[in-house]
C-alpha cells in the first residue's frame, strides 16, 4: 500500500516539476522578449516627455531674462537645441512604444535644460555687473562733457578779459 | 591778428570736438541700430540646399530629401517649434489669415532656438510604406519622417483634373510666447504637394 501510494507520489511528482519547469521557462521567455515592458511604463515615459518639454520652455524662459539683462546667449541657444533635439528623439521612441528609450532620451533632454538655467543664472548675473560697468561708462562720460564745457566757458571769460586788456594797453596813444 | 569773433569760432569749434569726443562711449552703450521690421522665416529647400529639385512624384519603398529653414527676425532670441502634418487635398489648410493651425494631427516636431538674425536648417527625410491603390482611390498606412516611423492611414481620391493621388505634407512654424507660456502657430506655413504613384 505504501510502496503503490510512494510510487503514485513519485509519478505525479516528476509530471509536477516537470510542469513548473515549463511554466518558468515559458515566462522567463517571456520576460526576455518584452524587455522595455519591464523598464519602464508608458506613464512613467509620458511624464519624463512631459518633464522635458516643460524643463526645455522653463530653460528658454530664463535665456530669455539672461538675453534682456545684456548676456551674450548664443552658446545657451547651441545646448537648448541640443536639448530639444533629444527631446524630438524622445517623442519619437514614445511614438514607436520604447519607452525605456523615451524616458532616457527625455531625462538626458532635461538634464541639458537644467544645466541651461544653472549657468544662464551665471551669465545673467555677469550681465548685470556689466551693464553696471557700462553706466559708469556713461555716468564718468556726461560728467566729464559737463566738466569740460564748464572749463572751456571759464577760459573764454579768461581770454575775452586778456583780449580786453591786451587791445586797451596797445591802444594808439596822441602824444604832445 | 585775429578779432573777438574769430576767437569765438576757435573756441566753439573746440568744445563742439572735445564734446563729441566725450560723448563717444555714452553713444556706444546708449545708440543700439534700431532692428527695424520684427518677423520669422520658414522656408523650404531641395536635397541640393537649392530652391530646386522638390520631390513631387512619390512612391512606397523610395527615400526622399528636403531641408526645412526657419529665421529669426524678431530682435531677440526665439523657440520656434516646426510641426510637420500630412494631409490629403480636401483636409484643412492652416489659415494663416485668422491664425489657426491645421487640426490634423502632428506626426513630426522640430525643436528650435535661435538668436536674433540667426538661421537653422534641418533635413527632412521621408518616405512612405503601405501604400495601396484601389479603384480611383489610393491610401498611405505608415510614413516615416527621419528617424520614426508614424501611422498615417491617409486616403487620397485620383484627381482626375490633374491626373494623380495628392498628398500634401505641410509644416507649420510655432513660436513660443512668454506671455502665456505656451507655444502658438505662428501664421507661418509650407506645403509640399506629392502625387503618390506605384513603386516600379
Amino acid at each position: 500500500m505504501s510502496a503503490q501510494v510512494l510510487g503514485m507520489g513519485r509519478g505525479l511528482g516528476l509530471r509536477y516539476w516537470l510542469r513548473i519547469v515549463t511554466v518558468v521557462a515559458i515566462a522567463v521567455c517571456l520576460l526576455a522578449s518584452l524587455p522595455r515592458v519591464s523598464g519602464v511604463s508608458a506613464e512613467d515615459a509620458a511624464t519624463a516627455v512631459a518633464g522635458a518639454d516643460h524643463a526645455l520652455q522653463v530653460a528658454f524662459v530664463t535665456v530669455v531674462d539672461t538675453e534682456r539683462a545684456g548676456g551674450n546667449v548664443s552658446g545657451l541657444i547651441a545646448r537648448l537645441n541640443e536639448a530639444g533635439s533629444a527631446l524630438t528623439s524622445a517623442r519619437g521612441a514614445f511614438d514607436a512604444e520604447n519607452y525605456l528609450d523615451a524616458a532616457s532620451l527625455a531625462a538626458s533632454s532635461e538634464g541639458l535644460a537644467d544645466g541651461v538655467v544653472a549657468d544662464a543664472g551665471v551669465l545673467k548675473e555677469d550681465a548685470v555687473d556689466q551693464v553696471a560697468g557700462w553706466w559708469m561708462t556713461v555716468l564718468f562720460s556726461v560728467v566729464g562733457c559737463a566738466v569740460f564745457v564748464m572749463v572751456l566757458f571759464l577760459e573764454w571769460r579768461r581770454f575775452v578779459r586778456f583780449h580786453a586788456d591786451r587791445l586797451s594797453g596797445s591802444r594808439p596813444e596822441v602824444v604832445g | 591778428m585775429w578779432s573777438l569773433a574769430e576767437y569765438r569760432y576757435v573756441f566753439m569749434v573746440a568744445g563742439l570736438i572735445g564734446i563729441i569726443v566725450l560723448s563717444i562711449p555714452s553713444a556706444l552703450v546708449l545708440v543700439h541700430p534700431s532692428g527695424g521690421e520684427r518677423f520669422s522665416e520658414l522656408y523650404v529647400l531641395g536635397s541640393g540646399h537649392t530652391a530646386e529639385g522638390y520631390p513631387f512624384n512619390v512612391s512606397a519603398g523610395e527615400n526622399y530629401l528636403v531641408y526645412l529653414g526657419v529665421g529669426d527676425r524678431l530682435g531677440s532670441a526665439a523657440y520656434y517649434e516646426v510641426v510637420l502634418k500630412l494631409r490629403n487635398s480636401s483636409e484643412p489648410l492652416p489659415n494663416a489669415t485668422s491664425g489657426v493651425a491645421s487640426p490634423l494631427p502632428v506626426l513630426y516636431r522640430y525643436e528650435v532656438f535661435l538668436t536674433d538674425g540667426q538661421t537653422w536648417e534641418g533635413a527632412l527625410n521621408f518616405s512612405f510604406s503601405d501604400v495601396v491603390f484601389g479603384e480611383n482611390v489610393s491610401s498611405v498606412g505608415m510614413m516615416r519622417v527621419n528617424d520614426d516611423w508614424v501611422v498615417v492611414n491617409k486616403i487620397a481620391a485620383w484627381d482626375s483634373e490633374n491626373s494623380g493621388y495628392f498628398y500634401e505634407v505641410i509644416a507649420e512654424l510655432w513660436l513660443y510666447d512668454s506671455a502665456s507660456s505656451s507655444l502658438s502657430f505662428n501664421d507661418r506655413f509650407i506645403a509640399l504637394w506629392l502625387n503618390m504613384t506605384a513603386a516600379l
